[in-house]
């Protein structure tokens, strides 16, 4: 079903290994590293892969590796796995020329549709030109909900963005949920490569 | 009898009794001399010498003076005044042994006063005292039993005094406490005496409280044993009060310590979690895909995912019995045990860190007597405080080691090669409020330090020779049966 190689980085062992047999049963061809700096050894390698990362790492985090590898100019599409309060991170990640950030534990589908991506990819160089259509749902928001995505966007939580802007951190819940929905967005990875796309990144 | 306040009033009653004697004197040495009989010359003196005793016997040196003066005035007048030698001498010697007289009375008067004052003056002392007062004889009879006595035990002074002080006693002492006094009258060897014990009081109404017993003993042939005895109840429920809050307060700083590791404890959550999602799915798949060769891989990944979710349950164990309230009963533990579940909770997160982390935990130490989550919070906090003392600094070593002292004590310590500690603030380290960090409340290392004097131990910092600081501290050995006084 698919040719694309997928590297994988993780010193956790058990999060590696369970990550790489569902790739497996997904058909996936997986080749696991234990820390970003065997990845790097492992370079050059074919250009028909991608490379799924752990954002927390010891020595060289997932964040770092994608610098390098932008450093490097490799052209591998990237997918970062995040645990639990690294939205900043992953945000961060995505700006860095990352295609998708996961959150822990994620559904199948969700890895599914990162890969999809990191697929597409491939095949783009990089430097896309802004979406007309992204552009177009833009214009649909209004200038509070506008105000919000850039703080959804910059990876500030609810409270801050709530605060920054003088309102209730529930009155924030709702604009962001009618962002998400404006915006057809599934979830905050999605979000931050449409505002990306449309050079508001 | 002779109160201060009496005084212008017993005054007016003395100059009375004084005249009436004198007159009476006068009388009767009329009298007697009108019969030119027995009591003629020398001998008119001698009613006044009666006269003389009671005056000065009752009120004193001054009246009785007075007396032998109108008495001496009075023979004088009456016998027509001195015609011999014999007269002169005789008045002389009444002068002299009026005063004397006088001299006497007035000073046993005095004693008597005084001896009056004293014992009232202790009476009213003894009524006063918050403590209750009893005096038994040698045999446990009671002799005496004060007010405050009355009130503690409910019962009155008029039935008490002659009964055995054990009626006042609870079994098993009630029926001990004979023995006891029959054993020090034989060995004279003091267990209570002059130290002071706390014991089981009974009342009238069969309650029984705390009470605190000093008991003295009144020398001289037949000795008597003079006890008092201070009611516990109220100090013993404040202090139980006391250590309620005081271990309410450690609890919710357990709580807060957790609290602050939140995060890192939901990412150690995530991961065996996200460990099962995936093993999971992928054994859908591959049970799907129906080829008989997955089997073992299937076998394999479902095996790995009730490993993994037994991992965070782990988790979830550790963490909440280090939160759970405990009942704060001490028992023996083994160190090392107790040290590698506070790292395991501590070091949540410490691979991110890059933190080099070293045990060294000798076998010989681990006997310990202690509260085992209270200790598990203080090693928590110690190792948190290491971590983040070490987040700027290039070499991050963390070593954590025990050892047994030559005194028998356990020495724990947990060094960290962070910035180090400025001298002053070292000194006030484990005042409460004192914090260096910009979120810290300040109290982890005062609670750290209350814990760890309750164990009858003692915590401090130092410098670490190789940078960064060293908290260490002590646990007494663990007390032998014996150690235990009946």
């Amino acid at each position: 079903m698919s040719e694309m190689l997928v590297h994988l980085v993780d010193d956790d062992d058990s999060a590696r290994d369970s990550l790489a047999f569902m790739l497996e049963a997904a058909d996936f061809v997986v080749q696991s590293y234990e820390s970003a700096q065997a990845f790097l050894d492992g370079l050059p390698i074919g250009p028909r892969g991608c490379v799924i990362t752990d954002v927390r790492m010891p020595d060289m985090t997932g964040i770092e590796l994608v610098h390098r590898l932008n450093a490097l100019k490799v052209g591998l599409p990237v997918i970062v796995i995040t645990g639990h309060g690294d939205i900043p991170l992953a945000i961060e990640a995505m700006r860095a020329g990352v295609v998708d950030f996961i959150e822990k534990p994620f559904p199948e589908e969700r890895i599914l549709e990162a890969l999809d991506l990191a697929r597409d990819k491939l095949g783009v160089e990089v430097g896309e030109t802004p979406n007309s259509e992204i552009l177009e749902k833009l214009e649909t928001l209004s200038e509070r909900e506008r105000e919000v995505l850039d703080g959804v966007v910059a990876g500030r939580p609810n409270k801050i963005i709530a605060r920054d802007l003088g309102i209730s951190p529930r009155t924030v819940e709702i604009y962001r949920a009618k962002v998400m929905t404006k915006m057809q967005a599934d979830n905050l990875a999605a979000l931050v490569r449409m505002t990306m796309a449309a050079g508001l990144g | 009898m002779v109160g201060l306040r009496q005084s212008s009033a017993v005054d007016k009653g003395r100059r009375l009794r004084v005249l009436g004697l004198t007159v009476l004197a006068l009388g009767l040495a009329v009298i007697l001399s009108l019969e030119g009989s027995v009591f003629a010359g020398q001998a008119g003196y001698l009613p006044f010498v009666a006269c003389v005793v009671l005056a000065s016997a009752f009120d004193g040196f001054l009246p009785g003076a007075i007396v032998t003066g109108f008495g001496a005035m009075a023979v004088l007048l009456l016998g027509g005044g001195i015609d011999s030698l014999s007269g002169g001498l005789g008045l002389v010697l009444y002068l002299a042994i009026g005063i004397a007289i006088a001299f006497w009375g007035g000073s046993a008067l005095k004693a008597r006063a005084t001896a009056a004052m004293t014992q009232q003056h202790l009476q009213s002392i003894l009524d006063t005292v918050p403590d209750a007062m009893i005096v038994i004889d040698r045999n446990g009879i009671m002799r005496s039993f004060s007010t405050a006595a009355e009130r503690l035990f409910g019962w009155t002074a008029a039935e008490m005094v002659g009964l055995n002080v054990s009626t006042l006693m609870p079994q098993p002492y009630r029926g001990a406490h004979n023995s006891y006094l029959e054993r020090y009258a034989r060995t004279k060897e003091r267990r209570i005496i002059g130290i002071g014990r706390i014991i089981v009081g009974l009342r009238k109404n069969g309650t029984t409280f705390p009470m605190e017993l000093h008991v003295g003993e009144t020398g001289g042939a037949v000795p008597f044993f003079t006890g008092f005895v201070r009611d516990l109840t109220e100090r013993q429920q404040v202090e139980a009060r006391l250590q309620d809050l005081q271990s309410e307060l450690v609890h919710v700083s357990r709580l807060m310590a957790v609290g602050e590791m939140a995060s890192m404890l939901a990412h150690e959550l995530n991961q065996p979690l996200s460990a099962v999602a995936n093993l999971l799915t992928g054994s859908r798949r591959l049970f799907e895909r129906g080829r008989p060769e997955d089997g073992p891989k299937i076998t394999e990944a479902l095996q790995k995912a009730a490993q993994q979710a037994l991992r965070a349950g782990d988790i979830i164990h550790r963490m909440r019995s280090f939160v759970s309230r405990g009942d704060g009963e001490r028992g023996l533990e083994n160190l090392s045990k107790v040290v590698e579940e506070a790292a395991a909770l501590g070091l949540v997160g410490v691979k991110e860190r890059q933190v080099e982390v070293s045990f060294d935990l000798a076998v010989d130490a681990n006997a310990i007597f202690v509260d085992k989550v209270q200790i598990q919070q203080v090693l928590l906090n110690l190792i948190r405080n290491a971590l983040e003392a070490m987040q700027d600094t290039l070499q991050r070593r963390l070593s954590i080691t025990t050892v047994r002292r030559d005194d028998d004590y356990v020495v724990v310590s947990v060094a960290d090669t962070g910035s180090g500690l400025a001298e002053e603030i070292r000194e006030k380290l484990f005042h409460p409020f004192m914090t260096t960090k910009p979120q810290g409340m300040g109290v982890g290392l005062s609670i750290s330090r209350s814990i760890v004097d309750a164990h009858g131990g003692r915590i401090w910092a130092e410098e670490n020779p190789g940078g960064g600081t060293v908290f260490r501290f002590t646990l007494p050995p663990v007390p032998t049966e014996g150690a235990n006084d009946e």
